[in-house]
């Protein structure tokens, strides 16, 4: 034996036994186990991530309806707007015509009392300046007959009452 | 000054001869290793791992990414188990040899399989500080590495031995042996020589103990570094081989 550390017997057959033995029993209850257990973390993972990325992709969509609907009520609104405004400009339109047709006739019918008031008025002026004429004639007429002719009238005038009586 | 720290028990059984600290040795890695990992898959679960849990599934990804970076991972995979099982047995194995020995001389008069004599020594002794022990992790490789190679390829596989011309069979048989033998011997002598060395500083006499505790610190915490830096090597070597054995010729 000596000192020689390099010395082969069946040390060998009986280490190869062992380490394999451990082989057998490590696998069996250790990494087998184990390897499965990181394997299903692995696939819970994985499927968590997967669930992760689905749900995104559910609230992206979510995300563009929404919007899209946020556009077309911005949408509609602006339309209800222009709408609107186009009504009430139609509307205003329509009024102020109104109003114009309606203060032509006014003017219209004013226009008319004022020539009748005139015509009247010129008509009364006219009458007046007729009477006015003729009571000048009386009163003139009158003179005259005071100064020539009266005692003549005032006969005439008796024998008139006499003849009705 | 070999022998007075290493002193070779030998077992006999019929005519077979063991060496009985090596493989008492073993056992108690192995025993270790057991207990180790059964502290890590006590309480396993798929949520969130324990600390011994963490622990074990480092070493099985660390060994994933040795297998991982030399060779297609599905032709690996079966071999995860055996790699991480050796990657462990090396390591702890390596070291048991730094470890005292706690026995105090209790076994001292247990004749019953030398026991006595097996635990004289004032340190435990690595399993990988015998040449048996190593050489047979190397003998498993290069039998795992021809078997898988048969297993993958068929008998195309031993057509590599002739090329590119049949002279080469001699270079090819040559790289074949000196595979395992490599294997065997680097682990062997880093692991022995540290031995050796812990030995004798141990055996350092009378006034010099005690200075000799600086230079035995070191030396234990190199040779903590080397075990793991050897275990790390033996399995990616071994892991080189078998992809070399089951890669389909890329070179």
């Amino acid at each position: 034996m000596g000192g020689n550390p390099i010395q082969f017997d069946y040390t060998v057959v009986a280490t190869v036994l062992s380490f394999l033995l451990l082989v057998y029993l490590l696998g069996k209850y250790a990494w087998g186990p184990l390897m499965k257990v990181m394997e299903e973390r692995r696939v819970n993972i994985e499927s968590m991530l997967t669930q992760a990325e689905n749900e995104r992709q559910q609230a992206d969509k979510i995300k563009r309806e929404y919007q899209e609907e946020m556009r077309k009520a911005r949408q509609e609104a602006q339309e209800v707007i222009a709408k609107a405004t186009k009504v009430s400009e139609v509307r205003s339109a329509e009024i102020l015509a109104a109003a114009h047709e309606e203060s032509e006739k006014i003017k219209k019918s004013a226009l008319v009392d004022i020539e009748r008031e005139r015509d009247r008025a010129i008509a009364d002026v006219k009458a007046q300046v007729a009477d006015l004429s003729v009571s000048v004639a009386e009163k003139i007429i009158r003179q005259k007959l005071d100064m020539k002719g009266q005692g003549k009238l005032i006969e005439q005038f008796i024998q008139e009452v006499g003849e009705m009586q | 000054m070999i022998k007075e720290v290493h002193e070779t028990v030998l077992w006999h059984l019929g005519d077979m001869t063991f060496h009985g600290k090596t493989l008492i040795m073993t056992w108690i890695s192995m025993a270790a290793i057991m207990v180790f990992c059964f502290l890590g898959v006590r309480n396993l679960t798929s949520g969130k791992p324990g600390k011994m849990q963490n622990v074990l599934e480092w070493i099985i990804d660390f060994v994933r990414g040795i297998i991982n970076d030399n060779m297609d991972y599905e032709k690996g995979r079966p071999l995860l188990s055996y790699l991480v099982t050796l990657f462990m047995f090396v390591f702890f194995s390596n070291m048991l040899g730094l470890i005292p020995n706690f026995t105090f001389n209790l076994l001292h008069d247990v004749h019953f399989a030398e026991l006595g004599h097996i635990f004289a020594t004032p340190g435990m002794m690595s399993p990988t500080a015998d040449i048996n022990v190593t050489f047979s992790l190397a003998m498993l490789t290069i039998i795992l590495v021809v078997f898988l190679g048969i297993k993958h390829k068929g008998a195309h596989y031993f057509h590599h031995f002739i090329e590119p011309n049949p002279v080469f069979v001699i270079i090819h048989a040559i790289d074949l042996i000196a595979k395992p033998m490599t294997l065997a011997f680097r682990l062997f002598g880093n692991i022995f020589a540290g031995e050796i060395l812990l030995g004798v500083i141990l055996m350092l006499p009378g006034i010099w103990v005690l200075p000799g505790i600086l230079p035995t610190t070191i030396w234990l915490a190199f040779s903590i570094f080397i075990g793991a830096i050897q275990s790390y090597v033996f399995v990616v070597l071994t892991t080189a081989y078998v992809s070399q054995a089951v890669t389909t010729d890329a070179h």
